[in-house]
């Protein structure tokens, strides 16, 4: 399975240049969305979800899951740029779809929300698998924490979780602080340590663990505490990302409107964070934040402005790129300190931080080191939910000619005294020589 | 197609029983209010259609929200101009009226002739089920909204006949008489229709034909669909939303419209009301629209009202005392006649057979309007238990007029303090059982324990939990975690057995489940149930465990996702750390050694001075002086070639120029001669073209020399 989705991402890497993205830097604001259902009823029960994405601009295609006629691509064009599948029952996929296809999907580029829920179907445990999370094995396992579960729970289950573990990260989750816990209901997943792609958006509480609520235990459960995932997130390297949900409910306009108080804690809100939640996640998994564009490298030595051929070892230099970050509706200049360049070389000889003008040009200045080859500057930048950034530009450094040296060393006035004193001699002698009486 | 949206239904059900209570269904309440007004958001202060109007304004009337005023302007305009047109659709003219209805845009004496004509005739000769459906429904809307017209229907058996060729064998009906398929929507559609002929129709209509319809009913019900608590509904294309609500208004509008009774059974009716009530909030506005609807005419209905039994929570915390709490209401949440509430039955899930309390009658409070039992047995422990109840009716006449299911089943949880003892963590030698070290816990905080063991001995962790009536308590979760400082985890069980809950880790067997590796592991327990108000994740503190070293085979521990944050940091900034050049002495230094080194050659100048060295012995005449000259210039000038071969690099040329104009003028012809580029091959051009200069002027100075000093001799 490693091996599968380690070469799925291989794959995509090659093909990368060939195929055309669903998020276009020249066409953004395409966006086509296929949302797959097992039942119609849930484009009512879940509307709010549904009508926010609709009135950011998304067309969404409602289909039933099993529909005979569903097809995700027509004559090798996709005719869909995101893919929401509802649809956690769901045995087979009707038409042409299978696990491969929106594998294929995933890999060409464009995104997908997985909402599983517990009995999730092997289809769907298959897709998340390919994505790097793996929900429980246990098909009657679900989330329980007797801890921090929801007051609102009127089954008395402890399986309503309110979860507040949320990644702290302002591109996922937007700027305004989710202040209320989300509410979840479902399967517990865990991510593949080999994919370092993936990662948790919410986490369960460290008390939490994922069994059958209505059996007793006979074994420790596989899933315990905060190694529990919720909700994760994949971002692939051909910036396709993915939202793995483990509870269809959390979308739902029931957990939408539902108020929530943590067992336990004082605070009770009149709605809990599942609709910012899942509006802010929706925004990141459809490039609407943190998709950066950058422009070309740009580097001449200090006081000209073009660009050299080659640098000699030890010459000053400027160096400077632009990067911009796609808002939804336009390029806004991507501010930040973090964004580095290398001189690299085999590995990097130099490594600096650039800083910014805050209209998206990051600049910096620094010597060229005094080895000799063919260096090559490289921006590398990945943060955590932006899209990746590898930008390279090769230039040669070559070392001083003989007549860049210095010339006179006055270490050797000695030597050169010493030689054109004994001339000097020389000269006087051959007249004494030949002259005197 | 039927199994398959059945399957499809089956999980909304089951979604819907999972996220709310198992089967406790709850009135409209406030919830539904705010979300209507989310779903029936007028755009530009009207509704798309008129269709979208009448159930945006019909559902918000039967919520009792007025939202009347924002939209009645523009939509009251395109009633009146529908109303006024004689090209509008039968169908927008319906909606018109519909409207019209609740918003009352045109009333009194001013009957709209043309329409009611175009119904008129449309009745007369209609096919379709939707044209006598639109035009009947349509004159009866007239006939409600406006005084003295005259609406005679004409024949009204002859309708009644030709509608009644529609319908089916099994109760379901025809939308054409062309078309074979049968529906259930359309039978609610004919149902209405009906209705609206009965009540329209100048005599009565044949009670013989009211009968067959009657029969006609009660087969529709023997294709419901069911669900294991009870809830019934009607499945179709449509989706079982509109199609059970298609249901309920024909029914309610045949039952309201006939003289006769209508003997449905309660628990259909009831059933019914529950699956709408378990649908809980659509988002879409028809199906908004439908439950609300379908719900209203359940309440407001002729044959009997449910009523439906509530519980605002279904957890009872034993320790704060809290009542459990029962309100019964009509579906839409208002008040139930006057009943009393009994709880025939509380089981046990744990056993099965016996009821812990038997046929206790609830006490009201009329001010919260709740039913409430305050007081359980003694022997009431926690857990999760199903209580069954019973409505009684107080009167025989609402007896009739309010239909109730026979008993609710209601699951609830029972909640309490669970009382810890008795907690110690211990190490013990492994072959003869000797406690080594024992510590007692307090669970209520984090503590501090600090042990170690090696691989030869035991750990032991034991604790006693007991309910608040003093019953051994099992919890589903008692959880002992080691982690190790590599954060690898390792989670045991803990078994309770008798009385006493234990835990004993034998290390000698856990070496390579703990991957052999030593160091210190932090201990955490966790204790929770859902029946525990407690729960409890306590840090213990640490175990220092020293195990034997890793065979070569063993396992390696299981990789770990890299922390994200960490791994997305930003790098180390790296400088280039230049050679430092070679170290050289001091320029005073060398320009010391540069003064020692001329020093020599001061002292042979004075030494010459001192030996009163003389030149007299140049020659006199002027052809050997002249060669003698020139031979001392060729040796200058030589010696001069080598300085400009060393300077060349560093001066270009002008410069060159102007330093040797500053010596002598006899230098300058040599100087001039000097091509731009003084490299070694030029030098050494130069360097033999003086050589055989010196060769012949040092020749002929030597020789003048040699015979001078031959004459000198012979002399």
């Amino acid at each position: 399975m490693m091996n599968l989705s380690r070469s799925v991402a291989l794959i995509s890497l090659f093909l990368l240049p060939l195929l055309s993205f669903s998020f276009s830097v020249d066409s953004p604001t395409d966006r086509r969305v296929l949302v797959l259902l097992d039942d119609l009823s849930l484009k009512s029960s879940h509307s709010i979800f549904f009508n926010t994405l609709k009135s950011r601009g998304f067309d969404l295609d409602f289909k039933l899951a099993e529909d005979s006629k569903l097809a995700l691509q027509r004559y090798g064009q996709y005719l869909y740029d995101g893919l929401i599948i509802f649809a956690p029952s769901t045995e087979r996929l009707g038409g042409s779809l299978d696990s491969k296809s929106i594998a294929d999907f995933v890999d060409s580029g464009r995104d997908l929300i997985l909402s599983a829920d517990t009995s999730a179907s092997d289809l769907i445990r298959g897709i998340a698998t390919e994505c790097g999370v793996d929900f429980d094995e246990d098909s009657s396992a679900m989330v329980i924490d007797h801890t921090s579960f929801s007051v609102s729970d009127v089954d008395g289950d402890h399986t309503l979780i309110a979860a507040d573990d949320l990644v702290k990260s302002d591109v996922l989750l937007g700027k305004t602080k989710i202040e209320a816990p989300v509410l979840f209901k479902g399967v517990a997943h865990s991510l593949n340590p080999t994919n370092n792609l993936v990662l948790k958006v919410l986490s369960a509480s460290p008390s939490a663990y994922s069994a059958n609520p209505s059996s007793k235990l006979s074994n420790p459960p596989q899933l315990t505490g905060s190694a529990i995932s919720l909700v994760s997130v994949m971002q692939a390297r051909n910036n396709a990302r993915v939202v793995i949900s483990g509870s269809l409910q959390l979308f739902s306009d029931r957990l939408f409107r539902s108020g929530v108080q943590k067992a336990g804690s004082p605070n009770n809100y009149e709605k809990s964070g599942n609709e910012q939640f899942a509006t802010e996640l929706s925004k990141w998994v459809f490039h609407e934040r943190g998709h950066l564009k950058a422009g070309s490298l740009v580097h001449h030595r200090v006081g000209e402005t073009d660009e050299p051929a080659i640098y000699r070892i030890k010459d000053d230099l400027e160096f400077s790129v632009e990067i911009f970050e796609w808002s939804g509706k336009s390029w806004e200049p991507y501010v930040a300190d973090d964004v580095q360049v290398q001189f690299y070389m085999m590995s990097p000889y130099v490594l600096k931080t650039l800083s910014t003008d805050k209209k998206g040009l990051f600049h910096t200045s620094f010597k060229v080191p005094d080895v000799y080859g063919v260096f090559q500057f490289k921006v590398e930048y990945e943060k955590l939910g932006y899209t990746t950034l590898s930008l390279s530009k090769q230039i040669p450094v070559r070392p001083y000619r003989h007549n860049e040296y210095e010339r006179f060393i006055p270490t050797a006035y000695p030597y050169y005294g010493a030689c054109f004193t004994t001339m000097a001699g020389f000269f006087v002698f051959s007249f004494v020589y030949l002259y005197h009486k | 197609m039927m199994a398959r949206s059945l399957v499809r239904f089956l999980v909304l059900i089951l979604a819907v029983a999972i996220c709310g209570a198992a089967s406790v269904y709850s009135p409209i309440s406030d919830s539904h209010r705010s979300a209507a007004q989310d779903v029936f958001v007028p755009v530009d202060g009207s509704y798309k259609s008129l269709e979208e109007a009448y159930e945006a304004l019909k559902t918000l009337e039967i919520l009792g929200i007025d939202k009347k005023s924002h939209v009645s302007s523009v939509t009251c305009e395109n009633v009146v101009k529908v109303l006024g047109s004689s090209s509008s659709t039968l169908k927008d003219a319906f909606y018109a009226l519909s409207v019209n209805g609740i918003l009352k845009c045109k009333t009194g004496e001013d009957v709209p002739k043309d329409i009611v004509s175009r119904l008129q005739g449309v009745v007369k000769d209609a096919k379709l089920l939707l044209d006598f459906y639109y035009s009947v429904r349509g004159l009866l809307l007239v006939k409600e909204q406006f005084s003295g017209t005259d609406l005679s229907l004409g024949d009204a058996e002859a309708i009644f006949h030709s509608i009644k060729a529609l319908s089916q064998s099994d109760g379901k009906w025809r939308y054409s008489s062309n078309n074979p398929e049968s529906s259930t929507f359309a039978a609610g559609l004919a149902f209405e229709t009906l209705a609206g002929v009965i009540s329209l129709a100048p005599s009565d209509i044949d009670q013989s034909l009211i009968q067959t319809l009657k029969t006609g009913i009660l087969k529709l019900f023997d294709s419901i669909e069911k669900y294991d608590d009870g809830t019934l509904y009607f499945d179709e294309s449509q989706g079982p939303i509109s199609t059970t609500a298609s249901v309920i208004r024909g029914l309610t509008a045949f039952a309201a419209s006939g003289s006769t009774e209508l003997n449905l059974p309660g628990d259909k009716i009831v059933g019914l009301a529950k699956f709408f009530l378990g649908v809980g909030i659509p988002g879409d506005a028809k199906d908004f629209f439908n439950q609300i609807d379908a719900l209203a005419c359940l309440e407001d209905n002729r044959f009997s009202v449910p009523l439906i039994l509530s519980l605002p929570s279904t957890v009872i915390s034993l320790t704060k005392k809290e009542p459990l709490k029962v309100k019964v209401s009509t579906v839409l949440g208002s008040k139930a006649p006057a009943l009393s509430v009994k709880l025939t039955q509380a089981i046990s899930s744990k056993t099965k057979a016996s009821s812990v309390i038997k046929n206790q009658e609830l006490k009201f409070d009329a001010d919260s309007a709740t039913y409430f039992l305050d007081s359980f047995p003694t022997s009431f422990d926690i857990g999760k238990y199903t209580f069954v109840f019973e409505i009684l009716l107080d009167d025989s006449a609402s007896e009739k007029a309010y239909i109730t299911e026979a008993q609710t089943e209601v699951p609830i949880a029972v909640t309490g303090a669970i009382s810890i003892e008795n907690a110690e963590i211990a190490v013990l030698d492994s072959d003869v059982g000797s406690v080594e070290s024992q510590k007692k816990l307090d669970l209520t905080k984090d503590g501090t324990v600090s042990l170690s063991a090696n691989h030869l001995q035991k750990l032991r962790l034991s604790f006693q939990l007991s309910s608040p009536i003093g019953h051994v308590f099992k919890p589903h979760q008692a959880f002992l975690k080691l982690k190790h400082e590599s954060q690898v985890e390792h989670i045991f069980l803990v078994k309770t057995s008798g009385k006493k809950a234990e835990l004993v880790l034998d290390f000698l067997g856990l070496v390579e489940k703990l991957y052999y590796l030593s160091g210190k592991y932090e201990i955490q327990l966790t204790i929770g149930d859902v029946s525990m108000e407690n729960s409890l994740l306590r840090n213990i503190g640490h175990i220092e465990l020293d195990l034997p070293e890793r065979p070569e085979k063993a396992s390696l521990p299981p990789l770990r996702s890299a922390d994200p944050y960490t791994r997305y940091e930003p790098k180390a900034e790296i400088y280039h750390i230049f050679r430092v050049p070679e170290k050289l002495p001091a320029k005073q230094l060398s320009l010391v050694f540069l003064g020692l080194i001329v020093l020599p050659f001061v002292a042979f100048l004075i030494g010459l001075m001192q030996l009163g060295v003389n030149v007299k012995n140049f020659p006199s005449s002027v052809g050997p002086a002249t060669s003698a000259l020139l031979f001392h210039g060729g040796i200058g000038a030589v010696l001069l070639l080598y300085v400009l071969f060393w300077l060349k690099a560093s001066f270009s040329k002008p410069i060159l120029l102007k330093i040797t104009s500053t010596f002598c003028i006899k230098n300058l012809i040599l100087i001039i001669l000097i091509p731009p580029q003084l490299d070694l091959f030029t030098t050494l051009k130069a360097l033999s073209l003086l050589g055989v200069f010196l060769l012949f002027v040092g020749h002929r100075t030597l020789s003048h020399l040699a015979s001078a000093t031959n004459k000198l001799k012979s002399a």
